[in-house]
């Protein structure tokens, strides 16, 4: 059904009849505009918000303590900062529409990355293609399975989670036999290109971040998920499926799990268990860090490139002035707590 | 009845410059039980609140023992001999039927809490012929009812002078209604004044021996029980008695689609309910808390997974026992819970209007904002909210709009046929009530069948062109044109015990 066909039916030219209606719409009439341009204020207001003056100041402070750092600002700079945000940041960007739909974070992805980067491994072999489109399949169909179980039976995201990674990890462990698994044969290489000088992750990094914006404000699915993770009873009152929706966005954050599991094992060469890291938690920072709500229903994809690209700047900064490893970490975890504090007050603030 | 114990002289309490209660005065004997009736609003709450020291009178006293008294909060009440069963169940279920007995009771001593005081409670309790009940029983093993017992058996078992019961009954069957009965007696016996607010009507005038009526925030008479029917007390409650102004919808000759509900039940909240409902009428479902008007909605509405019957929309099934698909087999619900259950209130108010039909404005599943925005602009329109408000969060409006959004969310689709709204006006000033009856009506004219559920008679009578009485979970009567007030009313408060 269109728009137009909407405006023809029957109860609004009824309503339009009465004196009452008409009165109060008429009171306030602003001057026409585009109807694009009116769509992009009312879409706009989501984005502005006080915690937004928090992470300003907190990029100024990087860009006025970068000026007073020697090759903080130069090319080769700025594309190493590019290229350590790529792997986490991918995962980001399915972290950011699981956290958006309510379902909180995942602690699994740094085993899940491990089990598709192993099976990308192993299915060298079949080609390149194969081999990517086989890993996918897996990362989502791991991923989409405990959103089954949280959307349909209101699990607690961080317990199921805790325990598939524990299962997903047992497995990668029990199936490679506790042993780093190599290719038999390597077709990954050109995954380790760098076209104009950037890693190819940094392009799908930032692809993905423009597709899943562009998907949580333009598709249905994407916008029952705002719903959803701002008021879930209200979604289940108001007949949204929130058990499909749910495993909409676990499958998304699935594929991007999977993706970043290509590009490490492609780094790598080969894969052992401990090859996912921290990546769970990194990417629960990055997005964080960009803003996105830990509760739901408030944030973006572009938050979380602003969050991942932050992070990485401040410990690509600390690590020019000579800082430890132990601090960057314990600047990170300031930051996340900062923005994490921020975003409660300023949605406390909102709701009287 | 001998010697007042308490005295309430000129009360009066106005919230934000309108009266809730105005110069309200009555006494109350020793030994004597008083009864305290009002319509909604009429400022029964109000005063029970200043007795138990919830809230402070803005003028007028209240006199305990010949004593002026000012009780500064529920703790300087009790201080003072005054105990309240409130509305809502304040017993904590984690904790066992002693602990509960005792909680809140600053006379029971810190250690060794045990001895007098339990035995003033298995007195209690046996009065109530509770004995089935054991004091180490966790409160989470008894029913609903059972837990309302024992708040009351909690009151009671205070030594108060006074003891406030708020609907205590409100969830109880009638055999557990009659231990209570006979234990409020029992207490009253030994020389506590006891005030029995309630809406059941005929239970009011079985156990009180006087009758204080309240409307509009003043008192109308204080009556001896024994002088009062429960014909005369709807007509001191109600006053002039509202009758409909204007005549019956008659039934729509066309053979539009219809509704048909039949055996619905939902276990201990609604009993084999049935009901045809014709497209382009408006049914209301009148009935006080407890009463399954709001369950039928809710089962309707997928939201009661255990309920069982048939129900048929368009002559075809309603996958009823999930929202999901009550919705997409055209049921739309307004819930009457509108912050926790209805709107999302952080999200842009243009961004509510939408939310139930995104896959209505969507082509494959992708939206367009143009024809978002347009279709936004209409029902803001529509419901008679500004369109330069489109973008601010639902949060901001007031009580009134954000009903009138809630309501518009679920209008001008053509994939709903039947609307259901569970006290659509709650909360809602007298503009905007009218707005909403206005909106109402007019889906109804579009073709839609509209239910709705209501305690408030001006809005059944206003708005219902079929008016249905419920009680205790099920359907009592089935008005058609011609319903009077005091009709409904004894319908709804069990103004007979045999209706």
């Amino acid at each position: 059904m269109t728009a137009a066909n909407n405006d023809h039916s029957p109860v609004m030219a009824a309503a339009r009849d009465y004196p009452g209606g008409q009165a109060s719409a008429d009171t306030v009439r602003p001057t026409p505009t585009s109807a694009a341009g009116a769509a992009g204020r009312f879409l706009l207001w989501r984005g502005t918000d006080p915690l937004d003056i928090g992470i300003v100041i907190v990029v100024l402070a990087v860009i006025v303590t970068g000026a007073l750092t020697t090759r903080f600002f130069s090319v080769a700079n700025a594309r190493a900062i590019l290229a350590s945000t790529s792997w986490v940041g991918i995962t980001a960007i399915g972290a950011t529409v699981v956290m958006i739909a309510g379902s909180a974070v995942s602690l699994a992805v740094s085993q899940t990355a491990t089990v598709v980067a192993m099976i990308f491994l192993a299915t060298q072999q079949f080609g390149l293609a194969a081999a990517i489109v086989l890993a996918l399949l897996s990362g989502v169909a791991i991923t989409a399975l405990q959103g089954a179980v949280i959307g349909f039976w209101t699990a607690n995201p961080i317990v199921l989670t805790i325990a598939a990674g524990f299962a997903i990890g047992g497995v990668a462990t029990w199936i490679s036999g506790g042993t780093t698994v190599y290719p038999q044969v390597v077709r990954f290489n050109g995954l380790n290109d760098t076209p104009l000088g950037l890693p190819l992750a940094v392009y799908i990094l930032l692809a993905l971040t423009a597709a899943a914006q562009w998907f949580l404000r333009r598709t249905t699915a994407g916008r029952h998920m705002y719903l959803i993770g701002e008021n879930p009873r209200a979604a289940r009152a108001a007949g949204v499926p929130v058990g499909r929706v749910t495993v909409i966005a676990w499958a998304i954050f699935g594929a991007c799990i999977a993706l970043t599991g290509v590009f490490l094992a492609a780094f790598n060469t080969s894969a052992n268990a401990g090859l996912g890291g921290t990546l769970s938690l990194d990417a629960i920072a990055a997005v964080l860090a960009g803003g996105t709500a830990i509760g739901g229903g408030k944030g973006s994809a572009l938050r979380t490139l602003g969050g991942a690209l932050l992070i990485s700047a401040i410990s690509d900064l600390l690590l020019l002035r000579g800082f430890s490893t132990g601090i960057q970490l314990l600047v990170k975890g300031l930051l996340v707590g900062f923005v994490v504090i921020a975003v409660h007050v300023s949605s406390t603030r909102g709701r009287r | 009845m001998s010697g007042v114990q308490i005295s309430v002289e000129g009360l009066n309490r106005s919230f934000g410059g309108v009266s809730a209660v105005q110069d309200v005065s009555f006494t109350v004997g020793t030994s004597e039980i008083h009864g305290l009736c009002g319509h909604n609003g009429a400022g029964k709450s109000t005063v029970v609140k200043m007795l138990s020291g919830q809230l402070a009178p803005d003028s007028g006293r209240i006199v305990i023992g010949g004593q002026p008294v000012v009780l500064g909060s529920r703790q300087a009440a009790q201080r003072l001999g005054v105990a309240l069963v409130d509305q809502e169940l304040s017993v904590v279920p984690e904790l066992t039927v002693r602990d509960n007995l005792l909680l809140g009771d600053f006379r029971a001593p810190l250690l060794n809490r045990r001895r007098a005081a339990i035995a003033r409670c298995r007195q209690v309790l046996s009065d109530m012929r509770l004995d089935r009940i054991r004091p180490q029983q966790p409160l989470s093993e008894l029913s609903i009812g059972e837990r309302q017992l024992v708040e009351v058996a909690r009151a009671l078992s205070q030594n108060a002078r006074l003891v406030i019961l708020d609907e205590p009954t409100a969830t109880l069957s009638d055999v557990e209604t009659e231990h209570v009965f006979t234990a409020i007696r029992r207490v009253a016996a030994q020389g506590c004044s006891v005030i029995f607010v309630s809406h059941r009507l005929s239970e009011v005038l079985e156990l009180c021996d006087t009758v204080t009526v309240l409307r509009d925030g003043h008192k109308i008479a204080t009556t001896p029980a024994s002088e009062l029917t429960v014909g005369n007390l709807i007509v001191q409650m109600l006053g002039e008695v509202p009758h409909r102004l204007t005549a019956a919808r008659a039934p729509d000759p066309r053979p539009g689609h219809s509704l048909r509900i039949e055996r619905l039940h939902v276990p201990g909240r609604l009993t084999d309910f049935s009901l045809t409902a014709q497209a382009g009428r408006v049914y209301a479902l009148a009935g006080q808390l407890g009463s399954g008007a709001s369950d039928v909605l809710r089962a309707l509405a997928g939201l009661h997974p255990q309920a069982t019957g048939t129900v048929e929309l368009r002559d075809r099934a309603v996958p009823f026992r999930s929202p999901v698909g009550a919705a997409r087999a055209g049921v739309a619900f307004a819930s009457n819970d509108r912050k926790s259950e209805g709107l999302f209130l952080d999200e842009p108010i243009a961004a509510n209007l939408l939310a139930t039909r995104l896959p209505t404005l969507a082509r494959a599943g992708v939206l367009s904002p143009r024809c978002e925005h347009q279709v936004a602009r209409s029902l803001a329109e529509l419901v008679g909210i500004a369109d330069h408000r489109l973008g601010e969060p639902a949060a901001v409006l007031s009580g009134g709009n954000q009903q009138k959004v809630f309501v518009g969310r679920s209008l001008g689709r053509d994939d709903v046929y039947a609307l259901l709204l569970d006290e659509p006006t709650r909360g809602v000033d007298i503009g905007g009530r009218a707005a909403i009856h206005r909106l109402l009506r007019a889906a109804a004219d579009a073709g839609l069948i509209v239910l709705f559920a209501s305690t408030e008679l001006e809005e059944l009578l206003e708005l219902g062109d079929v008016i249905i009485t419920m009680r205790e979970t099920r359907m009592v009567a089935r008005y058609e044109g011609g319903a009077d007030g005091v009709v409904l009313m004894r319908d709804m408060t069990r103004g007979e015990r045999t209706a």
